[in-house]
């Protein structure tokens, strides 16, 4: 399911915590990369990494919450699993008001972090291929002419192409031509296709 | 009547009162026969009145303490040394059952027309003593639950640490069912993943290890040691609350100080507390000052003092004089006796519990330095 850059990035300061989820990753194929502290993870942070963080709430030096508080800081947008101790409940629940993907308990079973990690991936890979056909919507849009744009305005709002001929003034030919144009260049396989896409363009307008 | 056998008296209501009295009280003549006894001291030992007139005031001591009465007898009849006249003491009495309780005897001396007599005033100290023995045991049983009260807030951290080796445990075992799943003959990361799971192990059972001596319920026992010695074993109980809380935790303890005659559990509790407290007053301190430090030297000839330092958040001036009280507390969680007890064995160690503000200088929050002092 996930591409082949999405890994998970682990932080605990816990060397044998540290390896041993390194080896429990590696038996289900997910990748994994492990930094020893929140100041070695954010050091190395790239905003495009792919995949989720796993991050221990409790650590010297930058705590787990800091991190988490730095990155939302940089934007981030890799869902991020803490791993939370005894007694940590009250770290757990604000990390949850501030967005975290989820927490596991120490010591806790592996197929429930494994399950928890896929399901983030897989969240974070859909969040990136929205991203990329918000981005590629986009830029069709911006190829249209400004007649194509009024075109597809109101193609979209369900109006007839003789509507659209005397409400633009022109004639119901010229319509039709504008709209194959519109349907080319934004990608659009029916009126439904061109329909999601304008709506896509709407929440990113509004 | 008179309170001597023979003499008359004016005042009759001597008698009444003699007899009213809690306490026995014994007329002896000066080669130790018994004259007179009041009622209490026939409800004390049990005797009648006509079993003990006449008789030698030995017959109400056990033989440990007759050897001791010839001997004061003696001594006082050659050198008029009062060993016992005059003075409260705590005896051995006998019962005429044979059993032994404790008394406490203060004796007169009446001298009358050339006669020399003896008055004794005995008081049964049993019920005395089984309430100091009990406040005695109220303060041990006190001692080993604040020990333990102290080993609970530290449970979070414990808790911690503890769960660090077992999750390692956990994700390797669980990691070495999934290789041998994909190929049974992947024996060699299972191996090492083992080796791991056998390193864990001991590491949690370390942890385990240097609690359970601290949680013993002990009886109080005094012994010579170092304050080094007494330390070493709590250093990295104290060290893993002090990690827990992200807080930097130094000793300063020469091996070399003098000797002390202390219970080392005892002191060890007092120590773990003074940090429990350091590290509580540090919650809100920020990271880069979050240090204490514990250190000890020689304060006068036969005088050893040791310091926690912390740069935590001090003591309210206002309630700077309650702290040491029972049940005085300003934390959400606790029982406020936590000083109270420090105080009480550091006092029956001849030693004081103190605090003071610590210097603007050192920077960050000032903080307290708790300290106390042991005599060598």
């Amino acid at each position: 399911m996930s591409t082949t850059s999405s890994k998970v990035f682990i932080v605990d300061d816990d060397d044998a915590v540290r390896n041993s989820l390194r080896l429990l990753f590696k038996t289900v194929d997910i990748d994994a990369v492990t930094f020893e502290s929140g100041d070695a993870f954010l050091h190395e942070h790239d905003a495009d990494w792919q995949g989720c963080i796993v991050l221990d709430i409790r650590m010297p030096g930058t705590s787990g919450l800091e991190v988490q508080k730095i990155l939302s800081e940089r934007g981030n947008t890799l869902p991020i699993i803490f791993i939370t101790g005894h007694g940590d409940v009250p770290m757990a629940v604000e990390a949850m008001q501030l967005g975290a993907f989820d927490f596991v308990q120490k010591p806790f079973r592996d197929q429930e972090l494994v399950d928890r990690v896929s399901q983030a991936m897989t969240l974070n890979q859909e969040a990136q291929e929205s991203v990329t056909h918000k981005r590629e919507v986009h830029e069709c849009y911006q190829e249209l002419t400004p007649r194509e744009k009024e075109v597809m305005h109101c193609v979209v709002k369900g109006q007839a192409n003789k509507v659209i001929a005397m409400d633009l003034d022109v004639s119901q030919r010229t319509v039709e031509i504008h709209r194959a144009r519109v349907m080319e260049k934004m990608k659009a396989r029916s009126l439904a296709d061109l329909v999601r896409k304008a709506m896509l363009l709407d929440t990113e307008d509004q | 009547m008179s309170i001597i056998p023979g003499e008359t008296d004016d005042s009759v209501q001597l008698e009444p009162l003699f007899d009213a009295m809690v306490e026995s009280m014994i007329v002896i003549d000066d080669s130790g026969i018994i004259e007179r006894v009041n009622k209490a001291t026939q409800a004390m030992f049990g005797y009648e009145d006509k079993e003990l007139i006449g008789q030698n005031i030995k017959m109400l001591m056990p033989g440990s303490e007759q050897a001791r009465h010839d001997n004061y007898l003696d001594r006082y009849h050659k050198t008029g040394n009062r060993r016992i006249i005059g003075m409260g003491r705590e005896v051995q009495a006998l019962r005429k059952d044979g059993s032994h309780f404790p008394a406490n005897i203060a004796v007169g001396e009446i001298r009358t027309t050339g006669e020399t007599r003896y008055v004794g005033l005995v008081s049964d100290l049993t019920d005395q003593r089984e309430s100091e023995e009990l406040a005695l045991r109220r303060r041990e049983e006190m001692v080993n639950v604040s020990r333990l009260s102290t080993m609970g807030e530290m449970a979070a951290a414990m808790a911690h640490e503890l769960n660090q080796p077992l999750t390692a445990i956990a994700n390797y075992a669980a990691a070495s069912i999934r290789l041998l799943d994909k190929d049974p003959a992947h024996t060699d990361d299972v191996k090492e993943a083992l080796q791991e799971i056998y390193d864990q192990a001991h590491r949690a059972g370390e942890v385990i290890r240097r609690t359970r001596n601290f949680t013993k319920t002990t009886e109080a026992t005094r012994g010579e040691t170092t304050l080094a010695e007494v330390v070493r074993p709590i250093r990295s109980l104290a060290e893993l609350d002090t990690k827990a809380n992200n807080i930097r935790l130094s000793w300063g303890i020469p091996a070399d100080l003098p000797r002390i005659n202390v219970d080392s559990v005892q002191i060890q509790q007092v120590i773990l507390n003074l940090i429990r407290n350091a590290v509580d007053a540090m919650h809100d301190t920020d990271p880069e000052h979050r240090s204490i430090s514990v250190s000890a030297k020689m304060t006068a000839p036969h005088q050893m003092r040791l310091e926690v330092c912390d740069h935590g958040h001090g003591v309210n001036g206002d309630r700077s004089g309650d702290i040491f009280n029972a049940f005085f507390t300003t934390k959400k969680t606790g029982m406020g006796m936590g000083l109270a007890i420090c105080r009480t064995i550091v006092r029956s160690h001849g030693g004081e519990l103190g605090f003071r503000k610590n210097d603007q200088r050192l920077g960050g929050g000032c903080g307290s330095t708790f300290f106390f002092t042991i005599p060598t």
